[in-house]
């Protein structure tokens, strides 16, 4: 019945991705409207074909379902609800599902969202994409992925339940879903592009829904990607939280890439450059996130993240080849024809800046896919000799390119559009460099050793305070404007919440947040102590200035899982139970620890090894700092929703540092729909000049 | 702000956008390169073998190293010396209890010790990787092993001979070189085949 | 009057450079030790049974035999260099974590730069192209400039991008983000340009006329550039007496609160860092080792010798006791502790020569530093024991107890204490009295 109902769910969303082609192929090359505008509603009926799946997948898993193969392999009558409904994406068919589902989900959000202009060629081309990659992943469902084949033979009883690893931790529920809502959201982009590649039009309206939309995927991967190294910290046992693991890499490509591109898209916005580059690198986004799908499931590279060999990898392959030849083929046939007129001004300039920032996003980028796919490319020009490429090498280059940003991020909130001389930087960015020197020697001060670390310290402070600098003055301009517009002062006081909310001011935030992660970063990875304590029952033990004393033992036991935990006490403290546990009887067993984590440094404590006699051996990491990554993730996120919030309409072509004008929205009113109109902007050391600001257009 | 193209709405077509004002091709011959590029990374990725048979290949057997000695006590107390005179072929094979290629290739190797008992002319060793000796001993007790088993409790001898995975096994020669490996599970044909390929080639008396 | 300008920036880059030449530790940093060798080299080892993980970061059995095997190779006195050939010829090249530099694995080292060489190029190239303002046929074709016949559509856009950007200039300039020769240098290159587009296209289209105007009505502007300026000045004076034309640092009255947040936030950043560095070594960093200082290591020696001690490992305890004294020779700790295993060791083994050199350190050790009572009281014991000079053994446990030692040595060492002033005759102090 299961079975039936999701044959029946994956079918309707094939059927309806594969009938939306036809009829918005036979729309488009006929140039019938209605026929256009008809094929709006395939996209509900793929999102309700995945929920039904989804639905009945889960279902099964909750039913211990064992006449489907997937429950059977990967469900238990033991598991408990929760690693249940996360086992709809634990394995490599259940993922392929969710991926369709997201996709659906997008998909209808799209149609929805331009319901009015459906008969434009434009969202004709871009909804036919969708619709093709959405066809490729329900046809994968129907055929090597499919979630819903019935065992071969005879029913089990019973089931190895999920991968031990994926039920150690309740972080399993959230971060798979995230990290496809953020890489299936890059579809849309891509979908975009290519409709904007085929019909010539490349106006910077359509790339203001493009990055709205990338917007939202990169937050989502965002946050996925950190939820991801919060879980490896919690459960893999080694007190890392980064390997630059293949798999991780494959879900970091394509965020490097969106990152760059939200950033020259605002020059795209205001001066209309760069128009080919960012088609570029949507293309580029989108295929990496197919690449990173090929990677992580076809079984070319082993990786403890991988999910097992299928025969889906040959598919995936040639699904990116397809994407690739479509992307940048259209970039080769029309990309020259619909290049922006004109070049940057100057190279100390905001666009200079974002340029910059995009070529070592996209460099970084170049160098992490190279250090993955290099084992193979070795491989087939050495006749099989292996070579490992592992962290030590990608540290090499994230540190100077990590540092790099930071200094950019701290210079380019304060640099103009256009041409700007030193003069006008040296006045501005004059108190974060104190504030950055003076942090780099405080820590010189305090004993803190080590050029990379202080250059990380030092250039964070310098990056925080020029985006605190900005949020300031942008709270200000709110205030004023509200006083313009005649507004008591604490009325006024209160609207300078409308200085935090809105791209640039969102953008802010969002780069404190990305300090705070790489302090958090620096000093974990510089000042890590790692050690073994053998300790007797009721023995202590010190490391790194913490002691350690251990208590005693306990079993816990579940019929999901049995664990022998050791009962240890930090700094006569807090009670830790870091364990060895076993998912399922006969399966390995994994180690699971206990993390001691304070806003100053984590002490990580783990079982070393099979403990045997009365002596055991305890692996203990000291790490400073590591809390902070994680509240650097909540104000990444915190940031991204602020830039979501719609500040005043502003013009993108609006100066920067023009003073906030009168024609502002009433003070009390909460308008989400503000008419066209200047924002409220930071000014510098400037009055308003009692000058309209001209510029027309 | 669209630039010049007349899109007609209700033909759905689009005129075809102005030639390149400056008669650069730069993003063709960009957008070139990088294909280019991408389907030599794709072709490198369709031809690979996945990376479970591609597992470590031993730079012992690349060099037709000699092996390297083996000196200790079995799990039953005996002495076990390698290499030692008259010499044989002998399957140094590591494993643990608890993995499952090496509970499948079990039954193998004892299939393979029974049939080259009588002829003599090769044997197996066991040796304990990632295990406790009480697992491995029962383990094998269950099997029905009649070779011996050595512990290696300090993992030297894994380290010796570059063990990375469970099960692992040499084949080494009668004069003391490692000839062979195999990774993942030995059959008993398969041992047979590579001794009688090591016979050929000249290795052995 | 122009106030003399504080060189802020200059002053702000020494300090940087200073600070960081400190912090570096390249000052006071000596050779690797042993140890730091070997967990340089462990943590680019891979984990033979790991994926992905070094054998520095896994308790994996192999990577602990591992980890051994370089700890016992280095101790034989191998080159890190030998000790990784030694991993290699076991396991094969992909043990270790970083590509070899040689043969194809090159490429991917050689490719990042070759390709970072090529960004950095393309960048300057986009930068700082240099657009020839001498005339429509000069220079490389920009908008407006020479070049394949331009299609009307073509041309549109070019005006249109024209026109933008000289009204976007013009924003820039009255928000004041754009200094009054940088405003005019734009404008006259794209009045230029625009010149040369309606010389190309030999007539003045619909968008024409205002352009022209704009521009027109821009150039009337031009005189006011000065006043203009002046008028920002102005405003600005108020809080900067005797600010010129240049922009300058300008501390006004309404960015205190901005210095106040920053500094709240640089206290809240002080406090977190001196509470997690205050009694703390650096470590290692994940991508190399820093040398610790020489104080550094001596304490860490001297640690790991006590543990020995106590765990009875003699030899290694007084081997790294040795070596703390290569370093240091006047090493009080290092000499009144190894002067006692030696005097132990030789009257366990008979040598007079173990002895008489114990003798030599103790006398050192209590000469170089009188207030640590641990020389007084292996020293008094020696005389005790070996010479039965009870006087001496007397003064030397007086000036032991007067050091103010912990209550549980002294209990320890009460009897020999008691014996000796027994021997001398003189009455027992209070402190070593009783059981």
């Amino acid at each position: 019945m299961n079975g039936f109902l999701g044959h029946t769910g994956v079918l309707l969303g094939f059927g309806g991705a594969a009938v939306g082609i036809v009829v918005l192929g036979v729309g488009l090359a006929r140039g019938r409207g209605p026929a256009m505008r008809g094929a709006r509603v395939y996209a509900p009926l793929i999102l309700v074909g995945g929920v039904i799946a989804v639905v009945a997948m889960e279902r099964a898993l909750l039913t211990h379902d064992f006449s489907l193969s997937y429950v059977a392999a990967n469900n238990s009558r033991s598991t408990p609800w929760l690693y249940s409904i996360t086992g709809l994406w634990s394995a490599l068919a259940g993922s392929i599902l969710l991926w369709g589902v997201v996709l659906g989900g997008y998909a209808t959000a799209m149609v929805w969202r331009f319901r009015r202009r459906s008969g434009d060629p434009l969202v004709a081309w871009a909804t036919l994409v969708v619709y093709v990659v959405a066809a490729f992943f329900f046809g994968l469902m129907l055929g090597p992925a499919d979630p819903f084949k019935h065992v071969a033979g005879a029913v089990p009883t019973n089931g190895p339940g999920p991968n031990s690893l994926l039920q150690n931790n309740p972080l399993v529920l959230i971060h798979p879903p995230m990290l496809y809502l953020g890489l299936v959201g890059f579809t849309l982009p891509f979908a975009f592009a290519v409709a904007s590649l085929i019909t010539g039009r490349l106006d910077e309206d359509w790339q203001g829904e493009t990055r709205r939309w990338t917007l939202f995927a990169w937050a989502f991967l965002s946050m996925g990607i950190l939820l991801g190294a919060w879980w490896s910290y919690q459960v893999l046992g080694w007190g890392g939280f980064w390997g630059w693991d293949p798999v991780e890499n494959a879900a970091l490509l394509p965020w490097l890439v969106g990152t760059a591109y939200l950033h020259s898209v605002m020059v795209q916005q205001r001066r209309g450059l760069l128009r080919i580059w960012n088609l570029s690198l949507v293309v580029a986004a989108f295929s990496l996130t197919i690449l990173g799908t090929f990677l992580t499931r076809s079984g070319v590279i082993q990786s403890v993240h991988s999910f097992s060999e299928s025969t889906i990898g040959p598919l995936l392959l040639g699904f990116f080849g397809l994407v690739l030849c479509t992307g940048v083929g259209l970039i080769a046939w029309r990309g020259d024809r619909l290049r922006s007129v004109g070049g940057i001004d100057a190279p100390v300039s905001r666009e200079g800046a974002f340029l910059a920032n995009n070529v070592l996003f996209v460099g970084f980028a170049l160098v992490v896919l190279l250090g993955t796919v290099f084992p193979l490319l070795y491989e087939a020009l050495d006749n099989g000799t292996q070579v490992g490429v592992g962290a030590p090498y990608f540290n090499r280059f994230f540190v100077p390119a990590g540092l790099a940003l930071l200094f950019l991020m701290a210079v380019a909130p304060a640099l103009p559009w256009r041409k700007t001389t030193l003069e006008v930087m040296r006045g501005r960015l004059a108190v974060p460099a104190v504030l950055g020197v003076l942090v780099v020697v405080v820590c010189v001060l305090a004993g803190v050793r080590g050029v990379e670390p202080l250059l990380a310290f030092g250039l964070g402070a310098f990056a925080a305070a020029s985006a605190g600098r900005a949020l300031v003055l942008s709270v200000r301009g709110a205030y004023r404007g509200a006083r313009s517009a005649g507004a008591s002062g604490g009325r006024a006081a209160l609207t300078g919440w409308r200085g935090f909310v809105g791209r640039a001011n969102g953008g802010m935030v969002v780069h404190i947040g990305v300090v705070v992660v790489a302090i958090g970063l620096a000093a974990a990875t510089s000042y890590l102590h790692r050690g073994q304590l053998h300790l007797a029952t009721g023995q202590a033990g010190s490391f790194s200035g913490h002691t350690v004393e251990f208590l005693g033992t306990r079993v816990v036991s579940s019929p999901s899982h049995s664990s022998y935990q050791a009962v240890l006490r930090v700094d006569g403290g807090g009670l830790f139970y870091p364990a060895v546990s076993q998912f399922g009887a006969g399966s390995a067993t994994v180690g699971t620890p206990a993390i001691d984590s304070s806003w100053t440094n984590d002490l990580y404590l783990s079982i070393a090894t099979n403990p045997k006699g009365a002596v055991w051996a305890f692996g203990v990491v000291e790490q400073p700092l590591v809390m902070w990554l994680w509240v650097g993730a909540g104000i990444i996120g915190f940031g991204s929703v602020l830039s979501a919030i719609p500040g005043r309409r502003r013009r993108p072509t609006d100066p920067v540092s023009a003073p906030a004008v009168e024609v502002a929205p009433p003070v009390a009113s909460g308008d989400s729909t503000p008419v066209a109109g200047p924002e409220d902007r930071p000014d510098v050391d400037v009055d308003p000049l009692p000058v309209a600001t001209g510029g027309p257009s | 702000m669209s630039i010049g193209t007349e899109v007609d709405v209700q033909a759905g077509t689009v005129t075809s956008p102005p030639t390149p004002a400056t008669g650069r091709h730069t993003a063709r011959w960009v957008a070139v390169i990088a294909l280019a590029v991408c389907a030599g990374l794709v072709a490198v990725l369709a031809t690979r073998p996945s990376a479970q048979t591609v597992a470590a290949r031993s730079p012992l057997v690349d060099t037709h190293a000699v092996a390297p000695p083996i000196a200790g006590a079995t799990l039953d107390g005996a002495s076990y010396r390698l290499p030692r005179a008259p010499g044989h072929y002998v399957v140094l094979n590591f494993f643990a209890s608890w993995c499952i290629p090496c509970q499948e290739e079990g039954p193998e190797l004892v299939a393979f010790q029974f049939q080259h008992q009588s002829t003599g002319d090769a044997s197996v060793l066991s040796v304990v990787f990632e295990d406790t000796v009480g697992d491995a001993r029962a383990y094998q007790q269950k099997l029905g092993v009649t070779w011996p088993t050595m512990a290696d409790n300090d993992g030297a001898l894994a380290l010796a001979y570059g063990v990375r995975s469970d099960p692992t096994s040499f084949l080494i020669s009668p004069d003391g070189r490692v000839v062979a490996s195999v990774t993942g599970g030995a059959t008993a044909k398969g041992l047979d085949q590579l001794v009688a390929r090591a016979e050929a080639s000249g290795y052995g008396t | 009057m122009r106030r003399h300008r504080f060189p802020l920036w200059t002053a702000l880059g020494a300090v940087l450079v200073v600070a960081l030449v400190l912090g570096s530790g390249l000052l006071t940093s000596s050779p690797p030790t042993d140890a730091q060798r070997a967990a340089a080299i462990e943590s680019v080892v891979r984990c033979p049974t790991c994926e992905d993980l070094s054998v520095a970061q896994s308790t994996a059995p192999t990577a602990v035999a591992v980890r051994a095997a370089v700890t016992q190779q280095i101790a034989e006195g191998r080159s890190d260099q030998q000790v990784e050939s030694y991993l290699v010829e076991r396991y094969g090249s992909s043990i270790v974590l970083d590509p070899p530099a040689r043969g194809w694995s090159l490429l991917v080292w050689l490719l990042p730069l070759l390709g970072g060489c090529a960004a950095a190029v393309a960048l300057g190239v986009v930068l700082f192209r240099r657009r020839r303002l001498s005339g429509p046929d000069g220079g490389r074709p920009g908008p407006g400039g020479p070049g394949p016949d331009l299609t009307p559509e073509a041309a549109a856009e070019r005006r249109t991008f024209l026109a933008r950007s000289l009204a976007d200039a013009d924003a820039e300039y009255l928000a004041g983000d754009l200094s009054d020769q940088d405003y005019l240098a734009l404008r006259q290159r794209d009045m230029v340009r625009l010149a040369a587009l309606e010389a190309r296209t030999g007539e003045a289209a619909a968008v024409g006329p205002a352009v022209t105007q704009a521009a027109v009505a821009v150039d009337e502007r031009v005189p006011e550039v000065g006043i203009a300026t002046a008028q920002r000045a102005g405003t600005a004076v108020s809080t900067a007496p005797g600010a010129g034309a240049r922009p300058r640092l300008r501390l006004r009255r309404n960015t205190w609160f901005l210095v106040i947040g920053c500094v709240c936030l640089a206290s809240a950043l002080i406090v977190a860092v001196a509470t997690f560095a205050s009694d703390r070594q650096p470590g290692q960093s994940a991508t190399g080792t820093f040398a610790q200082t020489q104080a550094q290591q001596t304490e860490e020696s001297l640690a790991q010798a006590a543990t020995d001690e106590n765990q009875g490992q003699v030899g290694q305890a007084a081997q790294l006791y040795q070596s703390v004294l290569h370093q240091h020779p006047d090493n009080e700790v290092a000499l009144a502790q190894l002067g006692w295993l030696e005097f132990e060791t030789g009257r366990q083994g008979n040598s007079a020569s173990l002895i008489a050199d114990a003798r030599a350190k103790l006398l050192r050790a209590v000469r170089l530093a009188p207030s640590d009572y641990a020389g007084h009281l292996y020293l008094g014991t020696l005389l005790l024991q070996r010479d039965g000079n009870a006087a001496g053994a007397v003064a030397q446990y007086r000036r032991f107890l007067a050091d103010g030692p912990p209550a549980a040595l002294v209990g320890q060492a009460s009897p020999e204490v008691r014996s000796a002033f027994q021997q001398a005759g003189l009455p027992v102090p209070a402190a070593v009295a009783g059981a």
